[in-house]
Formats: C-alpha cells, structure tokens, sequence
C-alpha cells in the first residue's frame, strides 16, 4: 500500500513542488497551509510522515507538532522540520517538541527525497 | 511549400523542385475576381443583414452578431474605391482574423459571391499590377492570372489596417 | 500538475508576500512594531527564500537570504529597526520584487540591478555585524576539528574501493516515541552498500513489569560493505545522532580502537568481541591478547587509556536537550491578519471564462421569456420567471468572486505617499477611508494609473512645503485622504488634500496663452477647474520627476470614461483639492433600460435612469431644446438626432417621442427616444477599436433575440446635451447643429 505523506507550508509553490516530486518517488501526498489546516486534515487519515515548515501564519510548525504528538493515532509519525540555516534554536526547539528531523531550507527536491527514505519506505 | 525562392532562380529549376505555393480564398466583388490568403480566413456566413451604426462611412456597413462576439462589417468595394455592394441573395460575409498593429482583430467582408480556394504557386504571382488598376498598390500582394481571368490578392494586413480604418472613422465624424 | 505551474503559482505568492511585506514594513512606520507585523515581514523572506531555493533561483535565494537573517534577528530583538533600516528593507523588499520580475519574464537581471542587490547587502551587513558571529566561527572551527580528526583517521582507507565499516548503533530511549523506526535507517544504510552483518543485542530489554513498549531497548551491531565514506554513512544517522551513540569504525582499523570500542559499550566484553571476531574485523586471538593487555595497564594506570580521546572524536555532538520552556516562543496576542483569511487562488482567465458563460446564460434566457410569452402559457411563464430568479443570483454570485476590495490598491499609496513626500522634503500624512469597499477586479487594474497620477499631483503640486504650509497658518504635516464608498450602484473614489487648491488664475492665463478660451470670455470657477482635463494644459512652473510628463489629467480622464465613468473636481483656493470617480461596479453585465430610436436599439445604463414621460406631457422651452420638469429646466437630445438616424421604411405615423430623464453625477439631462422596451439584463460587449471615435456609445449588447443594441455613454450624452443647451441660450433661437 503506496504510504502517504503530509506537507505543511504556507508556499502553495513550494507544496507544489515537493507534491511533484513525492508522487514522483510513489509517495500520496496531502497538503496542508499551516499547522491548524494540518491538525484538521488527520482527521483519522493514514499519514505516514509529515513535512512541515516552521515559520507559518495562525499556527506555526513547533505547535503543530506539540498537537500532533498528543494525537494518539499520530504520535509515532516521524515528522521533518523545514528549518532556515542558522536558526538553530528554532530546530532544537522542534527537536525538544518531538521533530527529530528536519532539512535546512532551501533544500532541493532530491534532498528532500533522500531523508524522507531514510524515515520511511516508498 | 517551405522552401522560398528567388522566383527567377526558381522558374529554372521549376522541373524537380517542391513549387512554393499559397492557398488563396477567391472571392467576387462585382465582375472582378479578388483573393485572400487562407490562413487569414476564418469562416464563410450566409448574409442576414447587419446591424447599422449611427455615424459610419460608407465603408463600413455595420456589426454583426457572431456567436456572441460583435463583428464590424466592411464594404470592401468601398474600401477598394468602387461603388457600395448592392446586396442579392448569393451576398456573403466572408469573416477573417487578422494580425495587427499588435493586436488580433476579427473583421467581416462583404462579398458577392465566394468562388473557391486555389492554390497559386509563387512564382505566378505577378508583383505589380500589371492593368490599369485603380487600386492603391499597398492593398495589393499581386495578380495572378486563373482560368483567363485575373485575379486580385489583397494585402489584408495594409487594406484592411484597424489603424486606418479607425482613423477613417474619426474623419468621418469630423 | 507541473513544474511551469508551480513556478506561476510562485510567481504569484512572490508578488502576494511581496506586497504584504511592504504593506507591515510601512506599519512599522506607524509604529505597530508587534510581534505579528514582525512575522509577517520575516516570514515574507523566509517563503520565497525556500520556495526559490526548490526552484534553483540562485539569485533570488542568495539575496534573500541574508534579508531573512536580519529580520529573524528583529524578530529576536537583537536588531532593532530605525527608520534608516526601514528604508533598506523596503528597497530590499523592491529588489525581491525585481529579481522575481526578472525570473518571471525570463530575462537575466541587468548588471546594474545584481549591482544595486550587493550594495544592499552591504547595508545590511553593517547590521548584521554582531557578537554573534564569534560564536558561529566558535562553532565553525570546533566542527571542522572534527572533521579533521575524522579524516586523519579514515586516512588509510583506499578511496573508492568497497570495503567493511563497521556501525555500532545504541539508538536513544525515545527513537520511537520520535516517530523514528531504527529499520528505517537500517534499511536506508543498505542502499549505500551491502550489509554484511547484523546483530540485534537484546541485553536492555528489562522485565515484562517494566516493559514500555514505546521505549526503544535494541542495540545493533552492523557490518556494512560500502565504497560511501564516513561523511555519507554518518548522514544516515543525522536525525537520530543527538539522542544517540553511535559509533562508525571504517575499515582497516587498528585493533586497539575496537577494543576501545569493546569497553566503552554498555555490553558484555566477550559478547561484542564475538561480534567482532564474526564479522572478520579480529582474529580470536588478537581480541584476546588486546583484552589481556588492556587489562593490565588499566591495573596500572587505573583507568583506561586513550578512551576519553576517542570519544571526543567520535562522539558527535553531546547530547544537549534545551529546555523547551525555556525558550517557548512568545505568544503574541491573537490578531489574525486580514490577508490570511481561508482563500483558494482561481486563475483569472477562468473566472473571466465563467462570467462570460453566465453573460450567455442571461441572454438565453431572455430569450426564452420571449418565447414563453408569447406561448401564453401560465405554468410555463411561472417556471421561467422562477429561472429567471436564479439566473440574477447565480449573475450576482458569479460577479461577486471577481470583486476585490480597493484597500489593497490603496495600501500601494502608503508607499509613493511616503518615498513622494521624503523626495520632496514634505510632511505627508496619508488617511484611508473605505478601504473594504469592493469593486471589480479588472477595473482595479485599469484605475491604478489615474489614481497614481492625481495622488502624484496631490503631493507635488497640491500640498504646499511646510514653510508655505506655515505662512499659510496650516499645520506643518499635510494631509492626503483616499475614500471609496458606494452610492446608487456606483462606487465612488475620492482623492482630497489639504493643500493651495487649484491656481484658477494660472489655469485661465494658461489657457488663454494655449489659445484655448477667449480671453473675455467669463468662465466659472467649476468651467476653470474642467480646464485641466483638456489635452495640453499642465499649470506645473517646474516640470519634476514626478508629475507633469507631458500625460495629463486629459489621460486620467479618458481612462476613467474608458471604464464609463466620470471624474469632478472640487477646490477651494487655500484649502485643498478633492477629485471624486465614480465608476460602476462592474463592466461585464450591467442592468439597462432598453429603448429604440428609428431603426436602432439602444440600452440605458439602468443606474442613471430617473424617470420617463411622454414628451409631450411637459411644457417645453420655445425654441430650445428643453423642457419644463416641475420648474426645472432639462436640456434634452433626441438620438435620432445626434446619430442622425435613418427614419424607418415602415415607420408608424405619429410615434409619440419618450424622454428619460439621466442623471450622472450633479447634472441631469433628458434622452429622447420612440420607444421604451423596459429593463433588460444585459451583457456587455466592447466595441471593435475601429469605432473608438463614436461618442456616446460605451459598448454594444446582445439582446435577448440576439439583435445588436448599443449601450450608451451617458455621461458623454449629458455633457453633449449641457453643451448644446447652453449654446442655444447664448445664441438665442439661432439654430445651430452641434456636429458630434
């Protein structure tokens, strides 16, 4: 069963991209634009992983992924924070809240690809 | 028909190479034979009448109502210096798409009858009017000659300028 | 979904979050530096840097980037904003704009743009400069030590031969509470080679009573054949590395270090010097004599030898947890932007495609109430009239999703408002009134430059300097307002200031000097001021940068009426100047009042319609033509007059001639027409250019029979009556025809 992964950004381009690109590597993909539309959107779906960004408007990432890890049915979904170079504090703190992984923006498609394997099977 | 040649050089070699040639929509106005080039013809309607603009010259006879697109008619006979097209029954508007002064436009041409499309090789196209012909030569691409009659190939782009026809419609309600 | 369409879609949140961040850098202006403002500015940067970056926009990243860590250190508090900085980042703001623009239209950037692009950068590094920057370097060196050690320590293994590294991996307690599974990278580890050997040490496992099956308690001993180096089979293991031991031995490792090894883990000695000895790494009998000795010296030297040194190199970086209270991000009161609302982005083009699908939808069915009625069927005429009903919603409806509202076109002014007045040495304030106002997003466009245009005037010539502004009395800060409102299905743009008025003088002298009026021909104040739309006359002394290019305010005009509206001025000398637009709310499909004269059918905009009355019904004025209307005298044309309109072939004797009385704006005047068909919905068509010197048609219309009707220009038709009128009087009973 073809596993799917969740994308919280603000960008609707960037979401874009990485859609193409998931789908491209056999992934299902669901797109969500901060961290309330994410928290709405596992309403009781499969989602195997959750990329998100962290610096989003009405809910940012590091909260989303605090909610997230109180959500029973997800607290074991890997998550990857979307982090900018030199904001360290800020991937400590996603770390602190649960993300363990995260990739530095700007980051290419492959990039992406490449961490989402390590965490988790097409 | 991609190749373009000198047509001097052309009539020499006529015998193997691909003759470059052009469709043209002939058409009649009067007793005289007039064509376009296909590519900037778009359809054929039946004459319904138009709808008369207040103010108008003479060339222009009014708009039309195009699937819901409003297309001005002209007169080409009055555009071209002869007397206004009297409408029959064989009357058609010929519709064409043209290109420019940077933009598309969709015009309508009265005609009297639509004759047939023909493809006139290049090396037939005579540039200059060859008879009297009391056409301004930049509404003219050339003559050719077809089944003893000749025929007259517009330069829709020059004739049938949006600029200039504008501009005949300001003198007009000066 | 393609890559081309992602790209537009970048495009277009470039230019939204452009807009956006220009709009919080001008609030910070005003002095609404909250937290909320901060975000938006910094999170402006933050997208389009990393959307940029997916795109490989190397340019727009790169600049962007250092614009980003200066605003996330504002955000922190650790850069403050002065004005000086404001005014950087908002041409840091336009180079985004710039370099995105570039991008959008395919061309290179120009040398001098990427030139203007690096020397503010420069600017912005002087803010940058900070303590800081000794701590990264810090961070720097200690990590490229590291490397170094790293290195030195791989030195000895042929490069780009497949050789055995081996892993030992004590994942930490809370891997899979993180939403990491230990397979996974065990699985990702085998794509870099082969994995030879893999043992899962059970020794942690603790009693069923205390068993937490969200703990991680396996520990895993891996050979892996692989040509990658270390940095590569390291970066498997990034996500987890903080939390864990893990150690990487490349091959070819002396046999003291796997001892090390052996010791320093948790497990039994013998238990992993099996593993070893299994995997090829030792001998038995080399595990054996380095066990052996390793336990003498440790007798003698009482604690073991080189272990602190290998660690310090093969730990990565110590498990260092910050306290997520401490540094929880503060909460800024709730406030939820405006722009933020729940929005999808439509193309345009499809919502221009739906409307003009609704344009046919009205069209039809104006055509199928004339066939009903004239079926004469009740049941039927009910059912109609019922689609009717929902066809106007569904017009509505649909016309409402291309309505914007103009407080987006406004906000635009905040910034020439301010760059304009720095420029020119003036104090400037600027007030927006009815920024929700809503009207159609394709006149939006078209108003921009009219409205750029008198605001531009308003500042350069309206508003006085403040030392004018002081002899004047007035206060040192000018004032420019900005309102929109809706009045009687019109909206209406009112652009004041509160400076000198219009120099009616300078406009009469001008205007006698161009020729245009006879010098002794008294005109009022209101005549003088219409004088300043009239192609030519610019009153401006100096000719700036600003204004006064030669595109006056006969431009303005023009494109306003282009969108079948109007502009009036009011000024009063010494205390200011307001130009009042009115336009309808939308151009596509308008309420008409449907009328014929001879042969021709006209439509009358629906909004300027006051009343109709048989003509003959009012005492006319002898000899002009105008009439009586409860004692007040209204100028009247007849179409079939001024589009000197063939009479009918068949025309009914005596048609009794109809006048609607128009209104638009303050003036009203009378059409006069043969017959009236009453009110139509109708679409509007715009007329080919070629009758663009036709005054008093705006467009033509289809009817519901499919004829061809055209939608008059009022406000051309009562200027053209006004006039007339007006030279009847003057010439009293000389009849004269005024040529349209």
């Amino acid at each position: 069963m073809g596993k799917t992964i969740m994308i919280v950004d603000d960008s609707a381009s960037l979401r874009q991209v990485v859609a193409i690109a998931l789908k491209g590597a056999g992934y299902d993909v669901v797109e969500a634009q901060n961290g309330q539309d994410a928290l709405s959107k596992l309403d009781g779906k499969k989602i195997n992983l959750i990329i998100s960004d962290v610096n989003m408007p009405v809910m940012d990432g590091i909260s989303m992924v605090k909610e997230v890890k109180k959500l029973p049915a997800y607290k074991f979904t890997p998550i990857i924070m979307l982090t900018t170079e030199g904001a360290d504090d800020k991937k400590k703190e996603g770390q602190a809240a649960g993300a363990k992984a995260w990739i530095v923006k700007p980051f290419q498609p492959e990039q992406m690809l490449k961490a989402v394997s390590m965490l988790i099977a097409p | 028909m991609t190749t373009r040649q000198n047509p001097r050089q052309h009539n020499r070699v006529a015998a193997q190479e691909v003759i470059p040639t052009r469709q043209f929509l002939t058409f009649r106005i009067g007793a005289e034979l007039f064509g376009m080039e296909l590519g900037q013809t778009r359809e054929i309607l039946e004459y319904n009448g138009v709808t008369e603009v207040p103010l108008m010259p003479k060339f222009l006879r009014g708009v039309i109502n195009l699937r819901g697109e409003v297309v001005p008619v002209i007169d080409l006979a009055v555009r071209l210096g002869r007397n206004p097209l009297q409408v029959q029954r064989r009357t058609c508007i010929i519709v064409v798409e043209l290109h420019t002064d940077d933009q598309d436009y969709v015009l309508g041409l009265l005609a009297d009858a639509v004759s047939e499309v023909v493809e006139i090789a290049d090396s037939e196209i005579d540039d200059a009017p060859a008879f009297g012909s009391n056409i301004r030569a930049e509404f003219i691409k050339g003559i050719a000659k077809r089944d003893n009659q000749f025929v007259v190939l517009l330069d829709a782009n020059n004739a049938l300028s949006m600029r200039d026809l504008a501009q005949l419609v300001e003198n007009q309600l000066q | 979904m393609s890559m081309e369409s992602a790209l537009q879609t970048f495009y277009a949140e470039a230019e939204e979050l452009l807009h956006n961040m220009e709009a919080a850098l001008l609030r910070l202006e005003d002095g609404e530096a909250d937290s909320e403002t901060m975000n938006e500015i910094f999170r402006a940067a933050h997208t389009i840097k990393g959307s940029a970056g997916l795109f490989g926009l190397h340019a727009i990243v790169g600049f962007t980037h250092v614009v980003e860590n200066l605003l996330d250190r504002a955000r922190a508090g650790t850069v403050i904003i002065d004005t000086h900085l404001q005014g950087v980042l908002l041409r840091c703001r336009d180079h985004m704009a710039a370099l995105v623009a570039d991008v959008a239209n395919g061309r290179d950037s120009t040398p001098d743009l990427l030139q203007s692009g690096d020397l503010l950068l420069r600017e912005l590094m002087a803010y940058l400069e900070a303590p800081r920057s000794d701590a990264v370097a810090a961070d720097a060196s200690e990590t490229e030590q590291a490397a170094a050690a790293a290195a030195q320590d791989d030195a000895n293994i042929p490069p780009g031969r497949a050789d055995t590294w081996h892993l030992s991996l004590r994942l930490g307690p809370d891997v899979l509470r993180n939403g990491m599974d230990p397979l996974s990278f065990i699985r990702f580890l085998g794509t870099l080679g082969e994995i030879t050997q893999l043992v899962t040490l059970d020794d942690h496992l603790p009693d069923l009573e205390s068993y937490d099956a969200e703990t991680l308690y396996l520990a895993f001993e891996i050979d892996l054949r692989t040509d990658a180096g270390r940095a590569e089979i390291e970066d498997v293991f990034t996500f987890v590395r903080d939390d864990s031991d893990i150690r990487i031995l490349p091959p070819y490792t002396k046999v003291e270090e796997y001892i090390q090894l052996i010791h320093s883990l948790p497990e039994g000695n013998q238990r992993l010097g099996e593993i070893l000895i299994q995997s090829g790494a030792l001998t038995r009998d080399s595990l054996e004599r380095a066990l052996t000795t390793q336990a003498i010296i440790n007798q003698q030297e009482q604690k073991p030898q080189l272990l602190g040194e290998i660690l310090a190199v093969q730990q990565a970086i110590p498990n260092e947890v910050v306290s997520a209270a401490l540094e929880r991000q503060k909460k800024s009161p709730e406030r939820k932007p405006a722009a933020e609302a729940r929005t999808i982005r439509v193309d345009a083009e499809k919502l221009d495609h739906l409307i003009n699908l609704i344009g046919e939808l009205v069209i039809s069915r104006q055509r199928v109430d004339l066939l009903a009625a004239q079926t004469g069927s009740g049941p039927l005429l009910e059912a109609v009239a019922a689609l009717g009903g929902f066809t106007e919603h569904i017009r509505d409806a649909a016309l409402t999703l291309r309505m914007v509202q103009i407080g987006d076109t406004f906000q635009r002014f905040r910034r020439i408002v301010r760059d304009t007045a720095h420029e020119l040495g003036k104090s400037i304030d600027l007030e927006i009134s009815g920024a929700e106002t809503e009207l159609d997003r394709s006149m939006v466009e078209k108003l921009t430059d009219p409205l750029t245009h008198i605001v531009r005037n308003a500042l350069d010539h309206g508003i006085e300097s403040v030392e004018t502004r002081r002899e004047r009395g007035k206060s040192d800060t000018g004032t420019l307002r900005l309102s929109a409102y809706h009045d009687a299905g019109n909206i209406v743009i009112e652009i004041s200031d509160d400076g000198g008025g219009l120099n009616v003088e300078k406009i009469r002298a001008k205007a006698v000097a161009n020729g245009l009026i006879d010098p002794n021909l008294e005109l009022s104040s209101y005549d003088l001021h219409q004088l300043i739309f009239h192609p030519g006359l610019s009153t401006a002394e100096k000719v700036t940068d600003l204004s006064g290019r030669g595109v006056g305010m006969d431009v303005v005009k023009r494109n306003i009426e282009a969108l079948q509206g109007g502009i009036d001025i009011e000024s009063t000398p010494g205390e200011g100047t307001l130009f009042r637009i009115r336009l309808p709310l939308t151009l596509a499909i308008i309420d008409g009042f449907h009328v014929a004269a001879r042969n021709t059918q006209f439509i009358i905009p629906q909004t300027t319609v006051l009343e109709c009355m048989d003509l003959a019904s009012l005492p006319a004025v002898k000899g002009r033509n105008c009439v009586n209307l409860r004692g007040e005298p209204i100028p009247f044309i007849r179409l079939s007059d001024i589009f000197a309109l063939a009479p009918a072939a068949f025309a009914v004797q005596d048609v009794r001639e109809k006048l609607v009385v128009v209104q638009f704006g303050n003036e009203r005047a009378g059409i006069v027409v043969e017959h009236l068909y009453g009110e139509v919905q109708t679409v509007v068509k715009p007329l080919s250019p070629i009758f663009q010197a036709l005054k008093g048609v705006g467009g033509s219309s289809l009817l519901g029979s499919g004829d061809i009707a055209f939608i008059l220009d009022i406000p051309q038709l009562i200027e053209l009556a006004i006039l007339r009128e007006a030279r009847q009087a003057a010439q009293a009973g000389r009849k004269q025809e005024q040529p349209l």
